[in-house]
Formats: structure tokens, sequence, C-alpha cells
């Protein structure tokens, strides 16, 4: 291990005596950092490639210096693939003292063992790193994907090129015989061959294979066991009980191939690994003794047909295994989501149903559908939605029938359902569409919303019915005003009217003039009228119509209706009225309730200033949006910062006789108008309230 | 002749000034007015009326409460504050009890609620201009007899406050120091220089004019 330290590239050592002393002394940290899985893996890399060259030198040729099966190298290699990249030095380390030990024992100059050690280690090298660039989960060998990047990378690549160096090291130093392309081969065959068999073996049953044997039914477990007797005893009658010559019958050699087979597919990648790696070692062995079906002339060439052979088998088994494992997860996953969507169609808290598009027959429904429609599922089964008047309105029915069928799906479709009873409850429908048997049908969901509709309508009840009140209460409060605004018509009409009589009464009947005196009359009964009019539409207790509305307009005809309380209290009006305004989107009686109640309450904050200091303006303005905003502002004492926001809340009151509604009231209006009623404090004095109200699409009426 | 006493004869002259901010109901009472034999001025604005009103124009005010920027209470004060006297009949649409009883405090002749019928109107226009006239002649027999006290030499002045308490040409002399004789020419020329034609005519006067009597003699006398 230590040797491991030292030889790690470094490029900070050499710099200096006290850089050099920092980086040994963050080595030693780091060492002393890894876990003890770390050292046991280094040990055990150490024994396997120990007792993989002993074995690879059991398959060995002389005079050739290469193994026909020489496992090291992918021993090697699974155990990088099995170890984080941060710890792979320590493993390639440990093999180190295994390989000079297994080497050097059979008579092998140092140069070669060392070169040796170096294509070892190059090739295993090149398998692990290209394989973690492409997977970066850890080998399972159970897809195509994973199968592949092995055998490009891990079994084809890495001894390619590890082979080139190996057969360039060979020659240079001139030990055994063979041309460099020769040696190129053999050693590339007898690593490919061993890849394939070691490192899916070794990763498949690292990944688990002890538990998963323990964890088997017993069942299970038996077959293993008579497919390995039934394997074993076939690869020996096969491979190592007959004498390889002209006699041999290669057909033969297929079979272990049902064996395989069987293994691929009961068993996964880890038994069609496990069955490979026993055959490849009964046929080597074989072969590499002069047994076997093989026609060949030495022992050597048989063991090279042997090679090419178990290569060729292996590859497909290997992919065969990986398909295999891969449509069990898929029909895995397939079960699993059938089996989550059938516990939640059974448990699911709203009523569900899967219906015949074509026809709305039934086909099924669950336990919250028959409770809400008071059917059995036997019942109802095989009936259409409309034989059994599921749905309260028949249009809603065919309405959601073509959109599911248009669209594939629908959601928060509202819908009134009957029951069996015949009571109507309102509820929200999703449906998505889905194959039934080669049927197109929709699975729906119907979700009851009948007491949340209710509280909703209650709700909306009880707050027009304040927002009525509030309006009644304001016009209470205006009620002198509007007296005012009723006794000036009044005044002129019956003065009219008696200077006409006076007229008449002495005798002096100009007609023009009694003309323009019943002209006058007229206008102003007209006028009296209107007031009556508007005062009866804003007590009246209305439904909310939006329509297009002239903000100039409104805020005329709430000066009008409180010109008399602004007379009385000497309130100086400024109107801004810019003509050319966008119309406004909003119901008229509750956007006059709130310019009202800010004339009114502008006119309050100004009741302690001085007479002729009462002033108000009331502007109109186009907002960039397309809408406008309307501002009252007075010139009052103003609003402390702190209130400004409170001001909006329900029984917040700077008035003595205040109920506190009126601004949250008229906020809540025109929130509900799509617009914003906010107040700001004045540069010099006082408050100005701000409504402002959203374009509405079309032009004025 | 009493030219200082208020005369029995109803004035049927004089101006009506009449103000109101609603152009409807200024046009209607002026027509009413001018029908029933009245000349009217109409203003539609405090501002206009204060800015062209002649205080010598004999006949009354009628003027509405509720006006923006300055009330008829306002006007009334603004009035009183420039010495101008004027019977003032407020009219409201809007007749809520404080604001008439500050009115009718403030010397309002009276405070009528809209609509109100002709007569009430009339009524109060035709009160309106006698009180108008009554001021106005007050005004004026107190000015004329001011004008006569002023020619008074101080003696005679003194004596004239003797006679106003009631007393004797003697008690006078001898309040004065003087004799009986003196006394009586002294009030020859002070009935002669008011215009008095008898002593109750020269004390309605001296009354008029605010003249006090001597104060009561020594008790010697």
């Amino acid at each position: 291990m230590s040797q491991g330290t030292q030889t790690r590239p470094s490029p900070d050592i050499g710099r200096g005596l006290p850089a050099s002393l920092r980086k040994l002394t963050i080595l030693k940290g780091r060492l002393g950092e890894r876990s003890p899985d770390t050292w046991r893996a280094a040990l055990l890399v150490a024994i396997a490639y120990y007792v993989g060259a002993k074995v690879g030198f059991a398959f060995t040729f002389e005079p050739h210096p290469i193994s026909t099966l020489w496992l090291p190298n992918a021993l090697l290699l699974a155990a990088l693939l099995l170890s984080p990249a941060s710890s792979w030095w320590v493993l390639l380390a440990a093999a180190l003292p295994a390989h000079l030990a297994a080497e050097l024992q059979s008579g092998v100059p140092l140069v070669m063992v060392l070169g040796w050690f170096a294509s070892n280690c190059t090739e295993a090298l090149i398998g692990a790193a290209c394989i973690r660039r492409f997977c970066a989960a850890p080998l399972r060998f159970d897809s195509f994907r994973d199968v592949g990047v092995f055998l490009i990378f891990g079994s084809l690549l890495g001894p390619l090129l590890s082979s080139f160096l190996d057969a360039a090291l060979v020659t240079a130093i001139g030990w055994g015989e063979g041309a460099y392309w020769q040696l190129v081969r053999l050693r590339f065959l007898s690593n490919v061959l061993a890849a394939l068999i070691v490192v899916p073996f070794v990763l498949t049953w690292a990944a688990g294979g002890i538990a998963a044997v323990r964890g088997a039914p017993a069942r299970h477990r038996a077959e293993a066991l008579a497919l390995s007797c039934c394997l074993i005893a076939v690869g020996i009658a096969i491979f190592d009980r007959q004498e390889a010559g002209p006699s041999t019958a290669p057909a033969l050699l297929y079979a272990p191939l049902p064996f395989l087979l069987w293994a691929a597919v009961r068993f996964g990648t880890r038994g069609a690994s496990t069955a490979i790696l026993a055959m490849v070692l009964l046929a080597i062995w074989g072969a590499t003794h002069g047994q076997g079906p093989f026609v060949t002339s030495s022992p050597e060439e048989n063991a090279r047909s042997v090679q090419f052979f178990l290569i060729a088998m292996s590859v497909p088994i290997l992919l065969l295994a990986a398909a295999m494992e891969e449509r069990r997860k898929a029909i895995g996953a397939l079960e699993l989501s059938e089996e989550r969507l059938a516990t939640a169609f059974r448990s699911s808290p709203d009523p569900m149903m899967i219906v015949r598009l074509s026809d709305g027959v039934l086909l099924d429904a669950n336990a919250r559908w028959e409770a809400m429609f008071g059917y059995t599922l036997e019942e109802a089964m095989g009936r259409s939605a409309a034989d059994l008047a599921l749905y309260a309105n028949d249009e809603d029915r065919r309405h959601s029938f073509e959109r599911i069928a248009k669209y594939g799906g629908i959601r928060d479709f509202e819908v009134e359902v009957r029951d069996r009873t015949g009571s109507v409850r309102e509820t929200v429908l999703a449906a998505e569409t889905c194959e039934v048997g080669g049927v197109a049908c929709f699975i729906g969901t119907l979700h009851d919303v009948t007491a949340q509709r209710g509280a909703e309508r209650e709700a909306k009840e009880q707050r027009a019915q304040l927002t009525h009140l509030t309006r009644v209460a304001l016009l209470g409060q205006l009620s002198g005003a509007l007296a005012h605004e009723l006794n000036q018509p009044l005044t002129a009409i019956l003065s009219n009217a008696q200077a006409a009589l006076h007229f008449l009464a002495a005798n002096r009947v100009d007609p023009d003039e009694l003309r323009e005196i019943l002209g006058d009359i007229v206008s102003e009964n007209q006028r009296a009228s209107e007031v009556i009019r508007r005062l009866r539409a804003l007590f009246k207790r209305g439904e909310t119509q939006f329509q297009p509305l002239d903000a100039n307009d409104l805020v005329r005809e709430a000066l009008d209706l409180a010109h008399g309380d602004l007379a009385a209290r000497n309130i100086d009006i400024t109107t801004e009225l810019p003509s050319g305004l966008p119309a406004v989107r909003g119901d008229r009686v509750q956007v006059q309730q709130v310019l009202l109640n800010l004339l009114v309450n502008a006119c309050e904050a100004m009741s302690q200033n001085e007479a002729g200091e009462r002033k108000l303006t009331i502007s109109t303005q186009a907002l960039t949006d397309g809408g406008v905003r309307v501002s009252v502002a007075d010139n009052g004492p103003g609003i402390p910062e702190d209130r400004q926001t409170r001001l909006f809340e329900p029984f917040f009151t700077t008035k003595p006789q205040g109920l506190g509604l009126g601004l949250s009231i008229s906020r809540a209006i025109v929130t509900a108008h799509g617009g914003r009623l906010w107040s700001t404090n004045n540069p010099r004095r006082g408050t100005t309230f701000h409504v402002s109200l959203p374009r509405h699409a079309g032009a004025l009426p | 002749m009493t030219p200082a006493v208020i005369p029995a004869v109803i004035p049927t002259g004089g101006t009506v000034f009449l103000v109101d901010d609603d152009p409807g109901v200024l046009k209607a009472l002026t027509r009413l007015l001018r029908v029933s034999g009245r000349e009217v001025r109409a203003f539609a604005s405090p501002q206009a009326f204060l800015s062209e009103h002649d205080p010598a124009a004999p006949g009354c005010l009628v003027l509405d409460v509720a006006m923006p920027l300055r009330s008829g209470l306002e006007v009334q004060q603004d009035l009183a504050a420039s010495g101008v006297e004027r019977a003032v009949v407020f009219i409201s649409g809007q007749g809520d009890v404080p604001t008439s009883v500050r009115a009718m405090k403030a010397g309002a002749v009276d405070f009528l609620t809209k609509p109100f019928d002709d007569s009430q109107l009339l009524a109060a226009v035709q009160a309106a201009i006698e009180r108008d006239d009554v001021m106005r002649r007050t005004r004026a027999g107190r000015q004329a007899v001011e004008r006569k006290l002023a020619t008074l030499t101080s003696r005679e002045r003194q004596v004239l406050e003797h006679l106003v308490a009631g007393r004797l040409n003697k008690h006078i002399a001898a309040a004065l120091g003087t004799v009986e004789k003196t006394i009586k020419v002294h009030r020859g020329r002070i009935m002669h220089k008011m215009g008095a034609t008898s002593l109750v005519g020269l004390v309605r006067m001296a009354d008029l004019a605010g003249i006090r009597p001597a104060p009561a003699l020594s008790p010697r006398d």
C-alpha cells in the first residue's frame, strides 16, 4: 500500500519541501479517512488477482506467453466498477504485489512482469473509465443500454487497446515467441472472453446476489439447483469426456444452449452470467486438455475455437438476459400502475365511473358512485346515462360528451346530476378518455360541490344584502341633501305655476310668457323625476349588472345627488373630467354608491376646516391598461400613514357616529369589479381616495 | 307735523334682491315676484350680489341658505359687518331648526322652507320691505334730529336735557344758576332750532336722538 501512496502522481511533489510535506500530510489524511471497506476490497482484489493469474497460467500454452483465459484483468475491471473512482489507485496498487507474486514464480523477467502489469491496469482503467462516463449508475446488466455499454467498452475497447500495448511490450522485451499481430489477436480474444464471463458474474452477484438467493422461494431455488446440475452434467459430458478428433460431432456444441437460455429467461443476468461462467470454465478446461467436440489439430487451436464459440454464445445470452430483465421490469411497472389505478378507482373519495363514449353506457363505477346515485353497480351497469337520467340537464350531458370526445378529456365541468330519488346535486366533472377492450370510453370523477356552492351562494347573498344596507344607510346620511335636490325643482314648479295664476288673475295673459312658464314647469318636473329615478335605483336591491359606463357621467350624477349636502357644507368643488375617456365596466348603482361614499367621507373630513377652506377635487384619468381612475381629493386633516390600510377594514372608523362599513364595502364592490380602491395623503394637506375601474370591452352605448 | 314718527302708510316700492344658486328656482321666484308687482334683482351667487348691492336702495333681500363657497348666513354676517342694514328673508331646501334659529337671531325677517306657497313668500317679502322701510325711516329721522341737535349751543343742550326730564322753567333756572326769564329765551330758541311745535314733539325728537334726561336736582330744590 505504501508503494501505491508514493507512486501516485502528483504535480505538487518536487516543488519544494514544505509543499511536498503538506501533500504527504494530505495523502495520509486521505488514507486515514478510507473506510475499512476499501482495505477489505483491496485485500480481496489482491487475492482474486493472484488466484485469477494462477488459473490463467493453467490455461496457458507454452511457448506462447498468452493465456487462453486470463482472468486477472477482468477481475480488476469488475473491482474498479464496484468502487468509487477515488479509490481505484488503492485497488490497482493492491493488485501489484499479487501480480509480482504470481508472475515471478513462473520465472518471467521483472521488466516483462511490470510491463504486463501496466497493460493489465490500462485495460481495466480504459474499460472502467468509459463505462463510468456513459453509465452514471452502477452497471446492473438489466437493460440493453447497460449490456451494450459494457460490451463496447469493457469487453471490446479495453482489451483491444491494451492488447496493442501488451504485444508491443512483449515484442520489445523479446519474451516468448510469436509475431506482433498474432500476439495482439491472442491476447485480445483471451481478454474479451474473460471480461464477458467475469464482469457480469461479479457485478450481478455483488449487487445483492446472496440476499436474492436467501430471499428466493424454495421452488425457485430448486429450479436453480436443477439447472446447475443439468448444465454441469451436460458441460462435463460434452466438453470434458470426449476426445477431440475427427470422430467428434460439432453439433454437440449446442447441447448447453438450452440450459443457457433457461438461465437467461428464468434467472436473469445473474443466472445467465453464472451459467456462462460455468460452461466456459468447463469448455476451456476440456479444450486445453484436448477434450471436447472440436475437430482441430492441436489443443491450442482447439482452445482458440472454444474462445470464438464461447464469445459468440455469451454475447446473445447476455443480451437476452438483459431483454428479459427489461421486460420483467416493464411488466412489473405496468402491473403496479394497473393495481394503483384500480385501488384509486375503488377507494376514491369521489364518485368515479367508466362510461362508453359512443352511447354513454356505464361499464364500471365505484362504491361512492353507487352511494351518490342510489343505484347498485349491477342495476346501473350496461345502462346509459340518458336512460338512468343521471344528468339533470340533458344539454349538459351532450355537451360534456362532445367535449370529452373532441379534446380527449374535460376538467372542472360543472354539471348537475340527479340521483335515483330525483334530487339534484351540483358536481364538478373531470374525465379522460381511455380504451377498454378496444372500445373508446372515458373514466370520470364527479366531485360533489353542492354544499360548497350553497355556502358560496349564501355568502354572496349576504354580501349583496350588506352592500344594499350600507347603501341605504349612506342615502340616509344624505337624506337632507336628497330632500334639497327634490325641493329645488318643486319650488321652481310651484312658483312658476303660481306666477302663471297671477298673470291670469291680473288678466294680463301673454301667451309667450305663459308658454315659457309651462315649459319651465315641465323641465323642472323632469328634473325632479330624474332625482327620484336615481334614488329608486339606489334604494333598490337589484342584481349586479355589469355594463359599459362613462366615468365622467357617474361623477356628475354623484355630485348632483350630493349637491345639497355639499352646498350646505359650503364645499368648493373642482372637477377635472377630461373627455374621451374609455368606457369602464361596472354596475351603475354600485359604482355610484362608492363615489357617494367617498364624497360624503370627504365632506366629513373637511367639517373642521374654516368656511371657504373646504376644497374638494374630483378628477378622472385614463389609465395605461385601458381602465379609468377616479380620484376624490379633500383638504381635510389627512389620515396618518399607519391608519391608511386599516381604513378599509370592516368596523374601523374615525367618526364618532360611523359604523365603519362604508369603505370596506366600497372596497369589496370595487374589487368585485376587478378594480382597486386605495388612499394616499396629499402633499400639502388632506387625503385622496382613488378608484380604478377596468375597461369595458365594448364602446359606450 | 311729526317727521320722526313711523308713518302709517304701507310702502309698496323697494327692490327685492334675490340670491339663489339654483337657476330654475331663481328664474321662477323672479317671475313670481315680478308678476306680484315687485321690482326684482336676481343674483346666481353671493359674490355677484355682494359686488353689485346698493345699500342705499330701499327693498329687501331674499337669500338662499345652502350655496357653495358662501352660505346665506355668512352673507348676512358680511352685510352686518360692513354696517349695512337690510331686511333678510331666508329660503332653504333643508329647513333644519338650528340654522333657522341662527338666522332669526341674526335678525332675519323670516325663514321659509322650500317649497313654499306664493302667499308665504309675498307676505314675507312685504314684511321685510316694511321692516326695511321702518329701519330706513328711523335712520333718516334720527339723522335729521341729530343734524338739528348739532345747531344747539351747549347751554341750550343743557336746558334741553332738563326739559326732557320734565322740569319747570324756574327749577331749571335754579339748577343752572340763572333766572327763569333766561330759561324762557333758551327754550324759545330750542323750539325754533329743533322745529318743534310742542314740548311733546321736542321730547320725542330728543328721545329718538338718544338724549338722556339731566340727573335729579339737589335736595334743596
